[in-house]
């Protein structure tokens, strides 16, 4: 069934900054800089901007005031991961709200995520952040949630650590070439297996990587991208999904998540099969949630992963690519280009549809997959394309 | 309703998200009941406290105490987390989701205690017991002593 949206919003505009465990600067200025690389990327100035969309990080008013942008006739603080942005931002120029969205999303290493960062009185000062510990030490709320589903999964299809160990690998081993990345040592499978465990089954390495910066977009009508400077990359279809146990501790099994909601609607709406993606960027907040969509995408079966990951693994570069030809999250993922909630992978994903992912790209790219989001209640998934 | 005033349960638990749907939860934790939501009319539990049944859509929910008896059905044991009396992260703080013996999926999530690493697995039988906290009662569970049939 093809919707009436299909291929009629497209992102026409890139900006970002680089990503750091300590950038030495305010969540809105990273912002800010990002905003105006995409903007002038767009070759648009402020007057064309009629849209804004972000999050209560560095909310849309602020970015209207410090980019003195006259007139908005649509705005949205959203909550993460960065698939809301895009997908309310593609509604709203659809529906005729305004026409042109500048969408973005700050980081910053807040001091709820470790003592190092509460120790810098910016940082503390900025509050806790949305990463503070849950209050109870007896609750897989909050960070805790997918560690018990990776120890279930582990049980369940009978398979070792090495699972979780390819896609923190896999994504290291793209993050040596972006200069964009926080984390960019070559990482093998033995510093894997003996890192200490944080929250069992998994390690640091398992888990993204808390750091600064900000992308930012510019989303428009296709019709009008095609105006613009920059080859258009076409939203062609976007789902969400979440099903009535959105808990960890009451989700059913590894596969009655949100998962295979917004999988299953995604294929309904795409004319865009599997087999002609050409990058593949899977959220890895989690390792688990990594495996999991290239399960519930259809690479392989469930608890496949493990052997697919071997049959599809470029040894000369140490990662997966899948058929010889389909890599993976080549900017290196939340885990080590740095923890974007999705923006890094939405910012990738044009980038490659755009040709323009320099020694990283993908040749002749024209189909990207983006499944951001977990298993209790943000997965998401997005086709991009281009003409 | 009982001796225990509001004033008192949240004083007791500082810090956790009370409301007038879960204090009731919380004020049978004070008295070591442990109190899961259950249905009045069609008999559903549920998990976390809600204001209605997740199955009838019915407003007669009543906290009501549980066997106790239950099996792991998800576990981890943490070495990172809030600070609290009593735990040693660098030993390992288990957390487990308990299917109660209530309801298939009925899951309550707490620690395990009188428990060796060894025996710690998916499936295990366990059963409810206290533990204190700062002077606090804590539900937890335990391997269940094995039963005559
Ligand atoms: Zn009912």
């Amino acid at each position: 069934m093809t919707l009436p949206i299909k291929d009629r919003v497209a992102i026409a505009g890139l900006g970002s900054t680089p990503f750091s465990r300590d950038a030495g600067r305010a969540a809105g200025a990273m912002v800010l800089d990002a905003c105006v690389g995409a903007v002038r990327d767009a070759g648009l100035t402020a007057s064309d901007i009629d849209g804004l969309c972000g999050s209560n990080v560095v909310p849309a008013r602020y970015v209207q005031g410090a980019l003195g942008i006259p007139e908005c006739t649509w705005h949205a603080n959203l909550t993460i991961p960065f698939q809301h942005q895009i997908i309310e931002s593609m509604n709203a120029i659809h529906a005729g709200m305004c026409s042109t969205v500048l969408a973005y999303h700050g980081v910053y290493r807040a001091s709820g995520t470790s003592r190092a960062a509460s120790a810098d009185p910016f940082r503390a000062r900025y509050g806790a952040g949305p990463n503070v510990l849950f209050q109870t030490p007896d609750t897989f709320e909050g960070a805790v949630g997918h560690s018990p589903w990776a120890r279930r999964y582990l049980d369940k299809y009978g398979v070792g650590r090495e699972v979780f160990g390819k896609v923190a690998i896999n994504n290291r081993s793209n993050a040596v070439l972006n200069e964009r990345a926080a984390m960019r040592q070559p990482l093998t499978m033995e510093d894997y297996l003996s890192a200490r465990l944080v929250r069992e089954p998994l390690t640091l390495y398992d888990m993204d990587l808390p750091v600064d910066g900000a992308d930012a977009f510019i989303i428009t009508s296709a019709e009008r991208a095609r105006d613009l400077p920059h080859r258009p990359v076409l939203i062609h279809a976007a789902a969400l999904g979440q099903n009535d146990r959105p808990f960890s501790a009451q989700m059913l099994d590894v596969d009655c998540t949100g998962q295979q909601i917004a999988i299953r609607q995604l294929w309904r709406h795409s004319d865009v099969r599997l087999g002609d993606v050409d990058v593949f960027f899977p959220y890895d907040g989690f390792s688990i949630i990594t495996v999991r969509w290239f399960e519930t995408a259809g690479y392989c079966d469930d608890g496949e992963a493990n052997a697919f990951f071997d049959a599809h693994w470029e040894t000369s570069t140490d990662r997966i690519l899948i058929d010889g030809r389909v890599a993976v999250n080549t900017h290196g993922g939340s885990m080590s280009e740095g923890a974007t909630q999705g923006s890094g992978h939405f910012r990738e994903a044009a980038a490659q549809l755009r040709g323009e992912a320099g020694v990283r790209q993908v040749p002749n790219a024209k189909h990207a997959l983006v499944t951001p989001g977990g298993f209790f209640f943000n997965a998401g998934a997005v086709m991009l394309r281009t003409e | 309703m009982n001796g225990i005033t509001d004033a008192a349960v949240f004083e007791s638990f500082p810090g956790v998200a009370i409301d007038h749907d879960n204090i009731e939860h919380y004020r049978g934790i004070l008295q070591r009941r442990l109190l899961v939501n259950r249905c009045a009319d069609c008999g559903t539990w549920h998990e976390p406290a809600r204001s209605r049944c997740p199955a009838c859509w019915s407003t007669r929910v009543e906290p009501t105490k549980i066997s106790g008896r239950g099996v792991i059905a998800l576990f981890t044991v943490l070495h990172h987390g809030p600070p609290a009396t009593g735990i040693d992260y660098q030993e390992g703080h288990p957390v487990a989701a308990v299917e109660l013996a209530e309801q298939p999926g009925l899951r309550f999530t707490a620690t395990i205690v009188d428990c060796k690493r060894e025996t710690l697995r998916i499936g295990l039988p366990v059963e409810l017991t206290w533990i204190e906290r700062v002077g606090v009662p804590v539900p937890a569970f335990r391997p269940a002593e094995p039963r005559n049939a």
